[in-house]
């Protein structure tokens, strides 16, 4: 049917005309259309040329610690700064087992005045123990002496180079100012290091039969060793011994390092970078030798993230779940703004309450009768990793909350019926339809919520303990309870105090660079993941 | 003789329309199957008595009066946002599922048990009572596993006994042939009427005695259609069947019984023949025959 009747539209002209015309506004030959175009493309560009600057600005920076680490490194060889660190290795082994005695000496005391002993009479039982220790430590006096000798010239020596360094420097400064006369007087002398090294090597034979004695008093005080008060420490005395016996046994090997070392054996150019990505260390402004080794810091941040995810998921997930599957409105319209308010506290807030709250509580709970059994309890510091993370885990809760309760309300609601209708549970249906359905979007969100732990900076800060060392792993679980310093933290905390331009400065663009590319790889991974789960939803 | 009409085998031919009746487009111009006395006959299975239904404050369903007949197919017609799926949905409580959702008055009935009675088990009460929705709803899993999900749901996880299931819960929906050899490929690679059929397959798999039905062929092209007609043909035999269409002529097929709601109102419930030929009220004649307006 059609009307008679004209339609009456609002443009009158006929088709032709309309859709031809072209008379919209102009200005500089571009339309509006134009404008409102290149106004969000041009803000899109800023935002990657901002992001892009940032990029160049954190690795040309970085990219100037491999030269610098390289001539580090070369420096400690040919300073003789190595060859004096093999001694010392020697003589740290050797402490570790003095360490290990004192310790069992510890533990029989503690033992003998638990079973009633007054202290005189414990200090009498000893006797045969502490002088066995005493001889054990004392057999190493020697080779102290001759290490810190050793250690006195090897620094000398690294302090002139670096003096003369200094020198070379100012040197420079004087040629670019113009100043060429001054330059000239400035008589900088050059280092020969090789003759400056010869009286640390002038000392091998006194070592070598240094050592021949260390090694005898070492065998003849183990085939004869104490034995022990109690017989439930006996087994540890054996295994004192056995360990005494390998380290008898490994002697010549540190021999053989100090009788090979070669004082100009090129270093590997690689090793400017992988002693950077595989150091141990992280050592700096010391008077011997700074070391710039990003795993203690790597494991640190690795740690307390997991720590964080560990403690975050369960309530992430679980709460994301119940507010979106069982509460009730009332009870969803009250927590979850809740929820969502704790990723507005201010971090350095949080931080006070680690300290002040976390941290002290832990340590009061470690320390009840009741909770021995938990692993790593007693706790020595109330700031360490669970602190840090446990902390992170509150602002980790939000994100993951937020994107997984997003993941689960995109599970289609006729999945959720059908399960009803053929007589699931609820329970049933939560585990066996809803988080199946909605488990890549789970992941991206926890992925994305360790992205938001990894790179938090000022609760690790102030809550992770700060002490940069590998955690004690051996200690399983307990290992959790010790403190580590992080990527983040390290460079919050020395940022401000280095030398702009030193290597030192240098490094911690590197860290950067790593805690850079680490959060790359979380959030490419995170993208991947919620791409997967468009696809397998639609 | 309508072309279009879907290839139903009926018992027996019987015409029961005037010419002038069967001009008009909207009247099934198939026939029916079964005698009105065996409806007499059927004893009741679902009771609805007085039921009234809100959802939080909008009354949906007033005052609604059905006896629904064992091993009959009841349809359920009436023009769009008249209550139909609400009061399907009613029948398994899958509106518990609304928050705000509540049965004021009556009371629904399956053998004589009041089934919104506190002391009822709702999950078994589901697994007596199959539901197909109007879109095809296959889990994001595989075929097999799709269809033996109500199983294991129960704790049978024995892999002959499911292997059994999902082959006669195929063959009962008319799919086996289709998808035999790729049983453990996703249920989401089916077609809309393969999927739909499956989703049949999966109700049926938990054998329930009631099959709720919601315009299970909405979505459907007229050769899957047909093949969800026949197959309520021959589910009829075993199950007590309640389908809601829009399709006037596939009410007619395939029904038994009709219930014409409009407004939340049961308007007219009868016999399909009767509904179709003889309607009592005016409402439902203006309605069948496409005059409603
Ligand atoms: N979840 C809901 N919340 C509130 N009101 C609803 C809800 N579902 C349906 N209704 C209302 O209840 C009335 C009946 O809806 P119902 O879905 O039962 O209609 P219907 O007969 O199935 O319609 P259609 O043929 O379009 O599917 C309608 O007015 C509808 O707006
Ligand atoms: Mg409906």
């Amino acid at each position: 049917m059609s009307t008679s009747a004209k339609i009456k539209r609002l443009d009158q002209r006929p088709m032709k005309d309309a859709i031809l015309s072209k008379n919209k506004f102009r200005f500089l030959g571009l339309t509006l259309d134009d404008f409102i175009k290149y106004f969000f493309q041009g803000n899109a560009m800023i935002a990657i040329v901002v992001l892009a600057l940032i990029t160049i600005s954190l690795f040309s920076s970085g990219i100037w610690f491999i030269p610098q680490n390289y001539q580090n490194l070369v420096v400690y060889r040919q300073a003789g700064l190595e060859y004096v660190d093999y001694l010392r290795q020697e003589i740290d082994d050797h402490t570790a087992l003095t360490r290990y005695l004192s310790n069992l000496r510890l533990q029989q005391m503690q033992l003998l005045l638990k079973e009633g002993k007054s202290p005189e009479e414990a200090q009498t039982a000893l006797a045969p123990l502490d002088a066995f220790i005493a001889a054990y430590g004392d057999a190493a006096t020697p080779l102290n002496d001759m290490l810190s000798e050793q250690t006195d010239i090897a620094s000398a020596i690294k302090d002139k180079h670096n003096s003369q360094q200094e020198e070379l420097h100012g040197r420079e400064l004087l040629l670019k100012a113009g100043k060429k006369e001054e330059a000239a007087a400035l008589q900088v002398e050059p280092i020969d290091f090789k003759a400056s090294v010869q009286p640390l090597l002038d000392m091998r034979d006194a070592y070598i039969e240094a050592n021949g004695i260390f090694a005898e008093t070492l065998s003849n005080l183990i085939f004869h060793p104490p034995r022990m008060v109690s017989r439930s420490l006996q087994p540890k005395m054996d295994r004192f011994r056995e360990l005494s016996r390998t380290y008898l046994i490994e002697l010549p090997k540190y021999e053989d390092q100090i009788l090979n070392w070669e004082q100009f054996k090129p270093i590997p150019k690689y090793k400017a970078v992988t002693s950077f990505l595989f150091g141990r260390q992280w050592l700096t402004a010391s008077f011997w030798q700074d070391w710039y080794g990003i795993i203690p810091l790597l494991v640190g941040s690795l740690t307390v993230s997991f720590v964080a995810l560990v403690i975050a998921i369960p309530f992430g997930v679980g709460a994301a779940i119940y507010i979106n599957q069982i509460a009730s409105p009332t009870e969803q319209n009250l927590i979850k703004p809740y929820i969502e308010f704790i990723s507005a506290i201010p971090s350095v807030v949080l931080g006070f309450f680690g300290i002040a709250v976390l941290g002290q509580s832990m340590r009061w709970l470690s320390q009840q009768e009741w909770l021995a059994w938990v692993p790593g309890f007693p706790i020595q510091e109330r700031l360490n990793i669970f602190t840090a993370g446990a902390l992170l885990a509150l602002m980790a809760v939000p994100t993951i909350f937020t994107l997984t309760e997003d993941a689960i309300n995109n599970v289609p609601r006729a999945f959720k019926e059908a399960s009803y209708a053929l007589g699931a549970t609820r329970l049933q249906t939560i585990l066996k339809i809803m988080i199946p359905a909605s488990l890549s979007g789970i992941i991206s969100a926890v992925l994305l919520g360790l992205g938001r732990v990894v790179g938090e900076t000022m609760v690790v800060l102030l809550c992770a303990g700060g002490r940069i060392e590998i955690p004690d792993f051996t200690q399983g679980l307990g290992a959790f309870f010790q403190p580590v310093h992080t990527m983040t933290g390290i460079i919050a905390q020395e940022m401000g105090e280095v030398v702009q331009g030193s290597i030192h400065f240098h490094a911690l663009f590197m860290v950067g660079i790593i805690l850079f590319l680490l959060s790359l790889v979380i959030n490419y991974l995170a993208q991947q993941v919620v791409h997967k789960y468009k696809i397998s939803i639609g | 003789m309508n072309e279009n009409a879907p290839a139903v085998k009926p018992h027996h031919t019987v015409n029961y329309m005037s010419e002038s009746q069967a001009s008009e487009s909207a009247r099934p111009s198939e026939t029916l199957a079964i005698e009105p006395e065996h409806h007499k006959r059927a004893r009741t299975l679902i009771d609805i008595e007085h039921v009234d239904f809100f959802y939080g404050k909008s009354h949906a369903l007033h005052d609604i009066n059905l006896k629904i007949k064992e091993k009959l197919v009841t349809a359920f017609i009436g023009p769009s946002g008249c209550g139909k799926s609400t009061l399907l949905r009613c029948l398994n409580r899958m509106n518990d599922l609304i928050d705000g959702t509540r049965v004021a008055n009556g009371a629904i009935k399956i053998h004589g048990v009041d089934i919104y009675n506190p002391d009822v088990d709702v999950i078994e009460l589901r697994k007596r009572v199959g539901m197909v929705f109007q879109k095809s709803n296959p889990f994001p899993k595989s075929i097999y596993e799709n269809i033996v999900y109500g199983l294991r749901l129960q704790g049978i996880n024995n892999k002959s006994r499911l292997d059994e299931v999902v082959e006669r819960s195929l063959r009962g929906a008319a799919l086996w042939e289709e998808v035999r050899d790729r049983l453990h490929d996703s249920a989401l690679g089916l077609s809309g009427g393969q999927q739909q059929r499956l989703c049949i397959a999966r109700a049926i798999a938990v054998e329930p005695e009631i099959i709720l039905m919601d315009e299970p062929c909405s979505a459907l092209d007229p050769i899957a259609t047909a093949k969800v007609e026949e197959l309520i043909h021959e589910l009829k035999k075993d199950y007590t069947i309640v389908i809601v269409t829009h399709n006037m002529q596939q009410a007619g097929r395939c029904s038994d019984m009709t219930a014409f709601f409009y407004l939340g109102k049961l308007i007219e419930f009868d016999a399909t023949e009767k509904i179709f030929t003889n309607p009592s009220q005016k409402q439902t004649e203006d309605y069948i025959t496409g005059r409603f307006g």
